[in-house]
């Protein structure tokens, strides 16, 4: 019976195919996180009145949590569910810090400008 | 409706909002009486990030759930009969027409 | 520079009805889209000719798998020179050339209509109505470069580039909240990438804008020059072979 499963595990290995559907699904979930990690994390940095350099370097720290709590999520399996970690911490960074930015100046703006 | 993650974000968005709010306050605070602004206080900066971590970990399971992306788990679990279905191939034009048809 | 301070005011009736506008413009354009967008009708011979397609290419591919006589029947299904699919069939070729489909037109106005003409409106409501406001400061330092762009409608040239015009806050909300509709009318996106995917499932019917004709010839080419090279002709030795070596290892 072992015997018979190590070979299946081998056979695995030889040929990985990846089902289309659980992909997307999974690009839209960290889609759905990162959008919203960045709008929050942007509101955050305008509540807290980082200025300059400050807000960019939250801005990183806020990519870097949102990494660690994608993997936190996907728990040690994280091969499961994705190809490369790498593409889950550097994918969308420049389109999630427009929306950061935005709701970096809009809080900003609210809480410390007037 | 009322699960507990969205119940945390809830509350995480909630703190935020208090948060901007005594941001608020204390920035008025300080202009009235004509200080100079460093800094919010330590407890508005520790309420802020915090609850920004709340809200987070309530979207981060309100997005929903992964999927496994390797195609034999999925697979695995279907019959052969699921599999073997393919509509393309169906044939309509076979003797059962004839042998249950209602013409007799 | 001396710090500005704003009139408190202009943040309750500048400032978030700005943002408030162009967050629930961009939600009615939405449901607007969705309301007069029209399922595209699909031609019942359009999904035939791609199904006949699709079927003569994995006879094809995996012709081999079955016996020769029934790859050479169904060749002759499709190949045959008296009756056969892709000789009888005759479609005529798609008269798009002369001029484009009136239905094709319709839907491009109405994607004008749902997308540029609010964006005009809008922006030149908010342009009368909210002009001439310092409304926010971004928080980070910006060169002058940027003073064109962020302070639209101001002519100040003492003011820091830092400060956004009303109008430019605007624009500036226009382009940021793109993904903030993706993340709350997510729904309906999804659905609409489900809705994609059926098509693509039900055998790209979608994509067969081409002349059906050439497709039949170039189909009925490749048929005619593939022969049947039967894959499990050895099979039995094959099967010892892998048993003998596994009862060996």
């Amino acid at each position: 019976m072992t015997e018979n499963k190590e070979s299946k595990e081998t056979k695995f290995k030889e040929l990985v195919s990846y089902s289309e559907p659980a992909l997307r699904n999974n690009s839209s979930v960290v889609e759905y996180c990162r959008t919203s990690m960045s709008a929050l994390s942007g509101c955050t940095a305008g509540i807290l009145g980082l200025t300059g350099l400050s807000g960019f370097i939250f801005y990183i720290f806020s990519v870097l949590a949102l990494w660690g709590l994608l993997l936190f999520k996907a728990g040690n399996l994280w091969q499961k569910y994705f190809l490369n970690r790498h593409s889950l911490l550097t994918g969308g960074f420049f389109s999630g810090l427009f929306t950061y930015v935005l709701f970096w100046t809009f809080l900003y703006g609210m809480v410390h400008v007037y | 409706m009322f699960n507990l993650y969205r119940q945390i974000f809830a509350l995480g968005i909630l703190s935020l909002l208090h948060a901007a709010y005594s941001a608020a306050q204390h920035r008025s605070y300080l202009r009235i009486t004509e200080q100079e602004f460093d800094g919010l206080p330590l407890d508005i900066f520790v309420q802020g990030v915090v609850s920004l971590f709340l809200s987070m970990y309530g979207i981060l399971y309100l997005a929903g759930d992964f999927k496994e992306v390797r195609a034999i788990e999925e697979l695995e679990c279907k019959t052969w009969e699921t599999l073997h279905n393919t509509p393309a191939f169906y044939i309509f034009n076979h003797r059962g027409k004839t042998l249950f048809s209602n013409k007799f | 520079m001396a710090e500005l301070v704003l009139d408190i005011n202009i943040r309750g009736w500048v400032f978030l009805p700005i943002v408030l506008i162009t967050f629930l413009v961009g939600v009615i354009r939405h449901y607007v889209s969705l309301l007069i967008t029209s399922q595209k009708k699909v031609e019942l011979t359009q999904v035939q000719d791609s199904q006949v397609l699709i079927r003569s290419r994995m006879l094809r591919e995996n012709g081999r798998y079955i016996s020769k006589q029934g790859f050479y029947m169904r060749r002759h299904y499709f190949n045959n020179e008296e009756n056969g699919y892709f000789k009888t069939q005759k479609r005529a070729a798609p008269a798009q050339t002369a001029m484009p489909d009136p239905s094709m037109m319709t839907e491009m106005l109405k994607g004008n209509v749902t997308n540029v003409l609010p964006m005009v409106v809008i922006g030149g409501w908010i342009n009368w109505m909210f002009s001439g406001f310092v409304t926010t400061k971004v928080p980070f330092p910006l060169t002058l470069r940027f003073k064109p762009m962020l302070q639209r409608g101001i002519e100040l040239v003492s003011l820091d580039a830092a400060w956004v015009s009303s109008a430019s806050w605007y624009f500036l909300n226009v382009f940021g909240l793109r993904s903030i509709y993706a993340l709350v009318l997510g729904e309906n996106n999804a659905a609409d990438q489900s809705r994609l995917m059926q098509d693509q499932m039900s055998g790209a019917a979608m994509s067969m804008p081409m002349d059906p004709k050439v497709a039949f010839k170039a189909e009925w080419e490749a048929l005619e020059i593939s022969s049947h090279k039967w894959a499990l002709a050895d099979l039995d030795n094959e099967v010892l072979n892998v048993l003998l070596n596994k009862s060996i290892k």
